[in-house]
């Protein structure tokens, strides 16, 4: 059978996560290509309804990662961020979507080490998963 | 303070009317908001009423539920109109009402709200027919709905979201007009429940009246019973949503109309995302997804909508049913927003519209909760 390889979205802070990932990138750390980083300003800004759509076009897992608490560039977007998790965290797995698929966390500017291992751990994790049962669907 | 509303040559509307009509001569009241028969018909709808006169069309308690109440007291008193209104709502009018004051759309300061036991309510599809086949008089409608536990009215059931409606009696009004429990045949009690409201009493000079006997015991046994009504509803559409395709599903005949969100009182936004440019899409884009996927259902973004919606007002919906009422192609909405709603409230323990000092649960937050959620679970 061919292996399963999971598409993961990663919606990544600009002042944190992004830049842990830049830091990963010019250190040649390796880590899945699987998962698709999208850059934002803060995790405060992505509206449940990136994550909604990213699941309805057939993501895997959605990973939402910022600054840690207390480094947001903004204050506080990332608790913020943690209360929208929550709550789609509740909605999610009404439909099928299991809570686990979503994912959290805080990855500091100078946690490029970090980067590279949580998103190869994640990437593992959604592979013993399986895939999302939406793949196949035609809804939009 | 609690009053009699008495009945006058033997009826309770004429006490009723009677009591809005001395609400509508104290000096600090220049207007009521009310349930009024339409120009032209015997079917009713809010209205904004300052002649006493007009009255005598007023149907303060019907099985009429056409829009929640709470966008139009919203749309009368978001800025100050220099004038002092008593608005009669539903329980699930000033919950949602409240939530709106909440988000800066609808403010108490010039208003009265008059809260009522919820006597329920037909759908507005069934409502018609109710009303073409000889409506009740509305005597005869309050001494039905207040007399015990009635299930429907002429034969139409009331509408799901008043059978599983686990807050029929009014919180956070001004004054409370109380049926259940009360001994009708002397009519209908008056309460108040804060200065405002006992100050407007007291200046009516109506008889007084005391709590009536039974009546925690009655209010007791209505919630419960609802309570196990919501809870065998939510197990049931929970199995008819519980994946996306089911869900797609459920959302078959949806037409894109985007009523429910135009009728439901707490979607508030003045330009909502679904009617940006954001959704008209490029000709391209339709291609590209019917070219990746093999098909593509047009109008596009229906599940994507509802989901969104869920997100977006759960947790502050108030269980009106008004989704429902507005859907033209019939589909339940109400059924799996209330589901959706029952988790996502109890996350947070918040209940919209009950407590008005506790903020909408996305408009703050704590720097230590909800710490469980972080990570990936093993580093």
């Amino acid at each position: 059978m061919e292996k399963f390889e999971p598409v993961i979205i990663a919606f990544v802070c600009n002042w944190c996560t992004y830049t842990a990932a830049d830091l990963a990138g010019t250190s040649r750390l390796p880590y899945p290509d699987n998962v698709r980083l999208i850059r934002i300003m803060c995790t405060g800004m992505v509206d449940p309804q990136y994550i909604i759509k990213a699941f309805l076009e057939g993501a895997d897992a959605v990973l939402v990662s910022g600054c840690h608490p207390g480094d947001c560039h903004y204050i506080n977007g990332n608790f913020k961020a943690r209360r929208r998790i929550k709550l789609l965290k509740q909605i999610l797995p009404k439909f099928g979507i299991e809570e686990n698929r979503l994912r959290l966390t805080w990855i500091g500017a100078s946690d490029g080490i970090e980067f590279a291992k949580v998103m190869t751990r994640l990437n593992d994790q959604i592979i013993e998963m399986g895939p999302s049962r939406i793949k196949p669907a035609r809804v939009i | 303070m609690m009053i009699r509303i008495k009945r006058e040559n033997n009826s309770l509307s004429e006490g009723l009317r009677s009591f809005f009509t001395k609400i509508l001569g104290l000096n600090e009241i220049d207007a009521l908001f009310l349930p009024l028969e339409v120009y032209g018909s015997d079917s009713a709808m809010p209205a904004l009423l300052t002649d006493p006169e007009q009255l005598e069309h007023a149907l303060p308690f019907s099985p009429a539920f056409p829009v929640n109440s709470a966008r139009m007291v919203s749309r009368l008193s978001f800025r100050q109109s220099g004038r002092k209104t008593a608005v009669l709502l539903r329980p699930c009018e000033i919950r949602a009402f409240i939530e709106l004051v909440k988000l800066k759309q609808g403010s108490r300061q010039e208003l009265v709200i008059i809260g009522m036991d919820c006597p329920g309510a037909l759908t507005w599809a069934d409502y018609r027919a109710y009303v073409q086949n000889g409506a009740l008089s509305s005597d005869e409608f309050i001494e039905n709905v207040f007399s015990g536990t009635c299930t429907n009215i002429k034969g139409f059931e009331f509408s799901r979201a008043c059978t599983c409606c686990e807050h029929p009696f009014a919180v956070n009004a001004d004054i409370n007009i109380m049926g259940f429990g009360v001994d009708l045949s002397e009519g209908m009690i008056a309460d108040s429940c804060t200065d405002r409201g006992k100050k407007l009493l007291e200046s009516l000079g109506m008889p007084e009246a005391s709590e009536p006997l039974k009546r925690e015991e009655i209010m007791e046994t209505i919630k419960n019973e609802k309570s196990r009504a919501a809870e065998a509803m939510i197990l049931d559409i929970d199995q008819r949503t519980g994946s996306i395709e089911k869900l797609a599903g459920f959302f078959d005949m949806c037409i894109n109309c985007y009523n429910c969100r135009n009728m439901c009182p707490v979607c508030y936004c003045k330009e909502c995302v679904f009617n940006t440019d954001v959704f008209i899409h490029k000709p391209f884009q339709y291609h590209q997804w019917a070219e990746k996927k093999g098909s593509i259902k047009m109008p596009t973004d229906t599940v994507f909508y509802h989901l969104t919606r869920m997100a977006h007002m759960s947790l502050a919906c108030v269980g009106c049913g008004q989704c429902s009422n507005a859907c033209p192609s019939g589909i339940p909405v109400y059924e799996v927003f209330r589901s959706v709603s029952s988790v996502s409230q109890a996350a947070f323990a918040y209940h919209p519209g009950m407590d008005e000092d506790a903020p909408p649960p996305l408009s703050v937050f704590n720097e230590k909760e909800f710490e469980e959620i972080v990570g990936i679970g093993d580093n």
